[in-house]
């Protein structure tokens, strides 16, 4: 390689690299260390921020202080709503998960022309607003709703007393995976559709079980799509705020909801950008693990 | 292999997406011509949700020969938070009392001219000078809610329980028999405002041990409720799904509304607990950023005309401070005590004082206490 094609190499590096590093700058980096900054000042009077500098009126709070992360750690109460919402989360996406795999599995494995209408079936509930769905679900959930009725009905026949649907850690159960479903097809589809159907004819040549063939070939190569779709629901999920808000009932207040109660309604800066501070790290380090994870399974058979 | 034709789509659809387009062309048409002649003549209202009616704002544009143009928050932090992060441009702006108290303070309003008020003199003495505005330099009352509880008249009746008294959503012994059934504000303020009332204390106590004996109250009820509300209950209620539900009083006018005009089987009352609620006096103010304060004072004296007014009250069910607007009001509006209290009511009656920041920080603590026990 002469020295010419290596600059260029490296001039296609920057073009082609480039565009989406400095999104990641714009987008991710410059707020998080704007969120940081926040975090460690006080918060003003009527919301907002206390200056930096000294003010005029002498004893009133101004520059920097680590107070909102020593309010975090004072209590053991956000410890637990972190392990909730990391709970809740985890649930999600283990029920997506064995939701979305016989599906994408069905997709990938059916004709050619029916794929394509399939995958559009999938992302069709995109086509109305999300926050419209939900509430589509407080009617189909409601306590006179007819699906309520023929629960409680069939709970009646084994004298079971009548359960409220809406309003309930269920009720957040069903948003949260209806609305993160597509996000896990999605990926595995895309990896499912990809294997050579030949291995399959191979382990069976060999004398695989249908289940030895799925659980020894199907699975392992699809593990990089399971983790990419797991990525893509367990994270959303963790900084999800409307659905608890309005599926959930009394009990069902998750990290989103508190920081955006520190935004809204408590009007404490600071204190709701230690926060996200803690939950961005919280999913920086699922997500390192989640690659680790990812590298070394499919590294181990590759 | 012959060339591939490239398929043609099939011309309905094509149709169906141009014809859909039309009714657009024509709306942007009409808004052209609409501003195109008054461009500069445009009041910019900062307004709640739903807080004037339609019929209003068509006579005051009329009067005007200008445009009067809304935006909208639904809670007084949000207003409070968009013009922190620069929202400008408004020339009148609608907060509560400790909002109003707070913009004061940052020297965000400009001062009222009375001499273009002379409608001034219809407001009750009663809401004038109030604490967050002594001698109503900057604000003039709009009109105001109370913080109330809702309920499905034949429901409560058919279980007699009573519904003068915060007990119906605090106490255990009324709550077994419609659990699931209740929602309260999901409001760290009105919810203790509530709590506290209830307990005999002032709903601006900010002791911290009489919080935590509210909050006692509170965790105590929770298991009985079903979700904390703060809209949902309005169609919840109109639809019988919810029998009890605390909000405030222009919400539960317009849930016995829905459910009247819907033919429910029911009917939605709505009462002011006797050991007293929270008042949310709203009142027109005008903002620095505002480029128009004629207008602005033009607005505020037509909405002080009784029959401007009034509107406020037969239309969106909102308590009126306007004296000579209570002769237009429909008399069994006028006759409910929870849209227009008497003055012995009106005495049991406290408007929400604002926190310092450590007590917001206190009072945010409980609130994610109560919501995780």
């Amino acid at each position: 390689m002469t020295r010419e094609s290596g600059k260029e190499n490296r001039a296609a590096r920057i073009l082609v690299s480039g565009p989406p590093l400095l999104f990641l700058v714009v987008f991710f980096v410059a707020p998080s260390l704007i969120m940081v900054l926040t975090s460690f000042r006080f918060p003003g009077e009527f919301g907002g921020l206390a200056p930096i500098a000294a003010p005029a009126e002498k004893g009133s709070e101004h520059g920097f202080t680590a107070e909102a992360y020593q309010f975090f750690f004072s209590d053991f109460l956000y410890a637990q709503i972190f392990l909730k919402s990391f709970a809740v989360a985890a649930a999600t996406t283990l029920i997506c998960l064995v939701m979305a795999y016989p599906l994408a599995l069905l997709i990938a494995r059916s004709k050619k022309q029916f794929r394509n209408l399939m995958v559009l079936l999938v992302v069709l509930p995109f086509a109305s607003n999300f926050l419209i769905r939900i509430y589509a679900w407080m009617i189909i959930l409601g306590p006179e709703s007819a699906l309520s009725h023929f629960v409680n009905a069939i709970l009646a026949t084994f004298g079971v007393t009548p359960v409220t649907l809406l309003f309930s850690p269920f009720a957040v159960m069903v948003g949260m995976v209806y609305v993160h479903l597509p996000f896990m097809v999605l990926p595995l589809y895309t990896n499912l559709e990809k294997h050579d159907l030949s291995l399959l004819d191979a382990a069976q040549d060999l004398g695989a079980t249908s289940w030895q063939r799925f659980w020894r070939v199907t699975w392992p190569l699809s593990l990089p799509g399971v983790f990419a779709g797991s990525a893509l629901v367990f994270i959303p999920v963790l900084g999800m705020f409307a659905v608890p808000d309005i599926l959930g009932g009394t009990g069902d207040i998750l990290i989103g909801n508190l920081i955006k109660d520190q935004f809204l309604g408590t009007r404490d800066w600071p204190f709701g950008s230690a926060l996200s501070i803690m939950l961005t790290l919280a999913v920086l380090s699922v997500a390192g693990l989640a690659t680790w994870f990812a590298r070394s399974a499919t590294g181990q058979r590759a | 292999m012959g060339t591939r034709r490239i398929p043609t789509p099939p011309l309905a659809l094509l149709i169906f997406l141009v014809a859909w387009l039309i009714p657009f062309t024509a709306g942007c048409a009409r808004q052209d011509s609409h501003t195109a002649g008054n461009e500069k003549n445009v009041l910019h209202l900062f307004n709640w949700n739903n807080y004037i009616a339609p019929q209003t704002v068509e006579r005051f544009e009329k009067t005007c020969n200008c445009k009067l143009s809304q935006d909208y928050y639904s809670d007084n932090e949000e207003m409070l938070a968009k013009l922190a992060a620069g929202a400008t441009g408004y020339d009148i702006i609608v907060p509560t009392g400790n909002a109003m108290d707070t913009l004061i303070r940052q020297g965000a309003l400009r001062p009222l001219d009375k001499s273009l008020l002379p409608n001034l003199g219809n407001i009750d003495p009663a809401y004038l000078d109030t604490a967050f505005d002594t001698g109503n330099r900057y604000s003039v009352p709009y009109a105001y809610t109370i913080s109330l509880i809702g309920f499905n008249q034949e429901k409560i009746k058919e279980l007699g329980l009573p519904t003068d008294t915060w007990a119906i959503i605090f106490e255990p012994k009324y709550l077994e028999k419609i659990k699931g059934r209740v929602t309260v504000l999901d409001s760290q303020r009105e919810l203790m405002a509530a709590a506290l009332k209830y307990l005999g204390y002032s709903i601006n106590d900010a002791d911290e041990d009489r919080w935590k004996e509210a909050v006692d109250l509170i965790v105590r009820a929770k298991p009985y409720w079903a979700a904390f509300s703060n809209t949902s209950y309005i169609k919840e209620l109109a639809t019988g799904n919810l029998w009890v539900a605390h909000g405030y009083s222009n919400d539960m006018f317009q849930a016995a509304l829905d459910a009247r005009r819907t033919g429910r089987q029911f009917t939605i009352g709505y009462s002011i607990p006797k050991e007293g609620a929270v008042l949310a006096l709203d009142s027109l103010v005008l903002h620095q950023s505002g480029g128009r304060p004629d207008l602005a004072h033009q607005f505020i004296n037509f909405m002080l005309d009784g029959r401007n007014s009034a509107e406020l009250t037969n239309i969106l069910g909102s308590g009126n401070p306007n004296m000579a607007a209570m002769q237009y009001i429909q008399p069994e509006i006028a006759y409910n005590e929870a849209v227009s209290p008497g003055p012995q009511l009106l005495g049991r009656l406290e408007m929400l004082q604002d926190l310092d920041r450590r007590q917001r920080r206190l009072l945010s603590r409980l609130w994610t206490e109560i919501k995780l026990r």
